[in-house]
């Protein structure tokens, strides 16, 4: 049986009740999950903590440009192939020039097409019950991968290159399958049928303050309150890139060391604030509109 | 029951069909909707598929489920006030509650929204309301008049209730039942919610002892989504500004120029060469090639251009990064006459006939009101321009000011004889596109 039950984050992940249901839903009715959002709202985040809290085998698909379902699914290791076909000729060769050593298949048997099968993620989260398959940023991908995935999707069911075996799986034991995209392209509207959506909507002050309490316990409160104070003053000047969870993150691992005064003082002088500004014009505008002089600071 | 959803939600633009409510009812059998805020969380998960549908997907839902009509640039809470639904809801509670308490407008508002999303997480979260279904009999009367003597208590338990241990047809025939007895008051309908606690787990409830829930925010968010123009989708007719841009890229994209070419594919010629165990018969593909050349002319002088400006060159600026191919920016005033300029405050000047060096293949864009003295307009001026669309076969304009004033501008009326004109929104940026895009050749 599926793992269905609601799950709400764990000690490091602070799970959105919204997103925890839209995940309950999408495996309740063992249909993946596509979550969509703004960087650093903890997308990738999600199946890693989930996996990781139920002690369930995780497997992870970067998506890149050249991205294909031959990756995703499985391969044919062609060289392999030929090498250990033609290992029957090299042996016979190698006893006639008096050669003592052979070479072996290593197990695999050329008669066997399967052996050569080289599963992707995707296969070997379909072939282990109850896994957990992410499937990362696949707005990356090129327009045709998210289509070539949909007959996957809809018949849970994988064909294997060459040896034609089929690896399928039950609705009951569907992997949880955790699709995350950054919107930097459309994906087509048949493959988004197939899932249940979630947008992330970035976290308010609130939930990032817990956040920050799930990551770094031990910085005080009142350092966290001004960061926050700083970094959504920040998000408002409506940045070319506007600083997310990771940025705050690592600005405040750069002040946590210091006294709760001293933090205070290097926060509002804005130091370190080239981990949350990331562009020169950015900077510019940060430098423009708060008056100090940020370029200095983030020189050290 | 259901079946009306589909045509009432593709009413707001939204994309359901027969799936969405096959879908939905899986979603019931699986025990996944028990209120009517599991209803809304299920469907969203189904229906929106990017946040601008988030707008339209909330308004659909309340006309569908509650009878609540919000207008668009009406917040929730108005529409709420404004509708039936709401106000017998409020009857009802004010009924039940102590005359002394004093619940304005927002609060009931407010406790509206959260019954309407409670759902049963957070049910889950503070009760099991097992033993509710046996308490709630659908086939007491639906009536206005209400037994005085009543338990006030139980009453608000009866009218609706937590429907987890019900299975789903017994579910589908209950929220039938419940829709009929409405259609008296509601005068008919689709809608299986109308008067009455539509929980029982009320906020503070009008219940004396209803239970307190924290709720997940969906109320909270519902309002947040009627406010933000991000939830909705976005006017393609609306003028440029940092809200369409994106739209407005994405219509420019059609200005790629593709082409194909055949050529060797090397790396498949070994692989299928392998296959056949070292038989190598050469794979062709197809190359695609995209070329993108644009110049972009700017009027930039005088207050009419000044609030497009910014965006205009952001809109290039992105175009540029985004498909990284040549593309070069030029600056006018009003109109064009021996020089363009290459810097914004036009100080460095460019003779037209190095303008006009650029190969032809390149797509013109000029950006400009095309509001001038009509003295400007000389022949001079007339010439330059027409020498531009001469060179450039793709040539268009795109006009921020309003399509209203262009018959009753001399001068706008003049520029279209030179060249197609465009008003500078999303929409007519796709239309100048495909206009380029048809005249192609010569």
């Amino acid at each position: 049986m599926a793992e269905t039950s609601y799950w709400t984050g764990s000690e490091k992940y602070l799970c959105d009740p919204q997103l925890a249901q839209a995940f309950h839903m999408a495996r309740t009715l063992g249909m993946p999950l596509l979550i969509e959002g703004e960087p650093g709202t903890g997308k990738t985040e999600l199946p890693l903590h989930y996996a990781e809290s139920k002690g369930l085998d995780l497997h992870v698909y970067p998506v890149g440009s050249k991205s294909n379902v031959e990756q995703f699914v499985a391969r044919f290791d062609h060289v392999k192939y030929l090498r250990d076909s033609q290992i029957e000729i090299l042996n016979a060769q190698r006893e006639e020039k008096g050669l003592d050593s052979k070479l072996s298949t290593g197990g695999r048997n050329p008669e066997l097409l399967a052996d050569y099968v080289a599963k992707g993620p995707a296969a070997k989260a379909y072939g282990s019950p109850n896994s957990v398959l992410l499937i990362d940023e696949i707005d990356k991908a090129p327009r045709e991968f998210p289509n070539d995935l949909l007959y996957a999707l809809s018949h849970r069911k994988f064909i294997m290159p060459e040896s034609g075996e089929e690896v399928s799986v039950s609705e009951q034991e569907m992997p949880t399958i955790v699709i995350t995209s950054n919107r930097e392209q459309e994906l087509p509207t048949a493959f988004k049928g197939r899932c249940i959506y979630h947008y992330i909507h970035f976290p308010d002050k609130e939930v990032m303050q817990q956040i920050i309490e799930k990551h770094y316990p031990e910085v005080e409160e009142k350092v966290v309150k001004v960061a926050l104070d700083v970094f959504y003053h920040l998000r408002r000047l409506g940045l070319e890139r506007a600083p997310t969870t990771r940025e705050i993150l690592n600005w405040l691992k750069y002040v946590r060391e210091a006294s709760t005064e001293e933090a205070i003082r290097k926060i509002q002088g804005l130091e370190g604030i080239g981990a949350l500004i990331k562009t020169q014009a950015d900077m510019e505008r940060v430098h423009r509109m708060l008056g100090s002089d940020p370029m200095q600071f983030s020189m050290n | 029951m259901l079946s009306s959803l589909p045509e009432s939600f593709r009413a707001y633009g939204l994309a359901a069909d027969i799936r969405t409510v096959l879908l939905l009812r899986k979603a019931m059998t699986r025990g996944m909707i028990t209120t009517l805020g599991d209803m809304y969380n299920v469907l969203k998960g189904i229906v929106v598929k990017e946040p601008a549908d988030m707008g339209p997907f909330t308004k659909a839902y309340y006309a569908y489920f509650l009878n609540i009509d919000v207008k668009t640039g009406e917040t929730l809470e108005d529409a709420i006030q404004r509708s039936e639904t709401f106000k017998q809801w409020k009857d009802t509670v004010l009924d039940e509650a102590d005359k002394d308490t004093d619940l304005n407008m927002e609060d009931l508002v407010s406790r509206f929204l959260d019954e309407v999303h409670l759902t049963s997480y957070d049910i889950k979260e503070v009760v099991s309301g097992k033993e509710l279904f046996d308490k709630n009999d659908a086939d007491q009367p639906d009536e206005d008049e209400e037994d005085p003597n009543k338990d006030p208590v139980e009453r608000e338990l009866d009218r609706m209730a937590d429907y987890s241990d019900l299975s789903l047809q017994e579910l589908l025939d209950r929220l039938e039942k419940i829709q009929k007895q409405q259609k008296a008051r509601h005068g008919g309908g689709s809608h299986w919610v109308g008067t009455g606690g539509i929980s029982p787990y009320g906020h503070g409830g009008a219940a004396k002892n209803g239970i307190r829930v924290g709720g997940t925010g969906g109320g909270k968010m519902a309002r947040k989504v009627m406010g933000d123009r991000n939830f909705f989708p976005i006017d393609r007719d609306a003028l440029l500004n940092d809200n369409n841009i994106d739209a407005a890229l994405a219509s420019i994209k059609g200005v790629i120029e593709e082409s194909a070419i055949e050529k060797l594919d090397v790396p498949k010629t070994i692989k299928t060469g392998l296959k056949r165990g070292g038989l190598f018969i050469p794979e062709l593909s197809s190359d695609k090639n995209e070329e993108l050349k644009v110049i972009v002319l700017i009027d930039n002088g005088g207050y009419s251009m000044a609030p497009y400006i910014r965006t205009v060159q952001n809109l290039f600026r992105k175009m540029k990064t985004r498909f990284a191919h040549d593309l070069e920016t030029f600056y006018f005033h009003n109109t064009i006459y021996d020089y363009v300029y290459k810097d914004e405050r036009r100080t460095q000047r460019m003779p037209v006939e190095k303008l006009l060096n650029y190969d032809k293949i390149y797509r013109v864009f000029f950006i400009g009101d095309s509001a001038m003295a009509p003295y400007e307009l000389n022949a001079g001026s007339i010439e330059s321009l027409q020498a531009i669309v001469k060179k450039f076969k793709k040539s268009v304009w795109l006009n921020p000011e309003p399509l209203r004033y262009w018959a009753g501008t001399y001068t706008i009326q003049v520029m279209q004889q030179i060249m197609p004109m465009f008003p500078l929104t999303p929409h007519g940026i796709e239309r100048a596109v495909r206009k380029m895009n048809s005249r192609t050749g010569s």
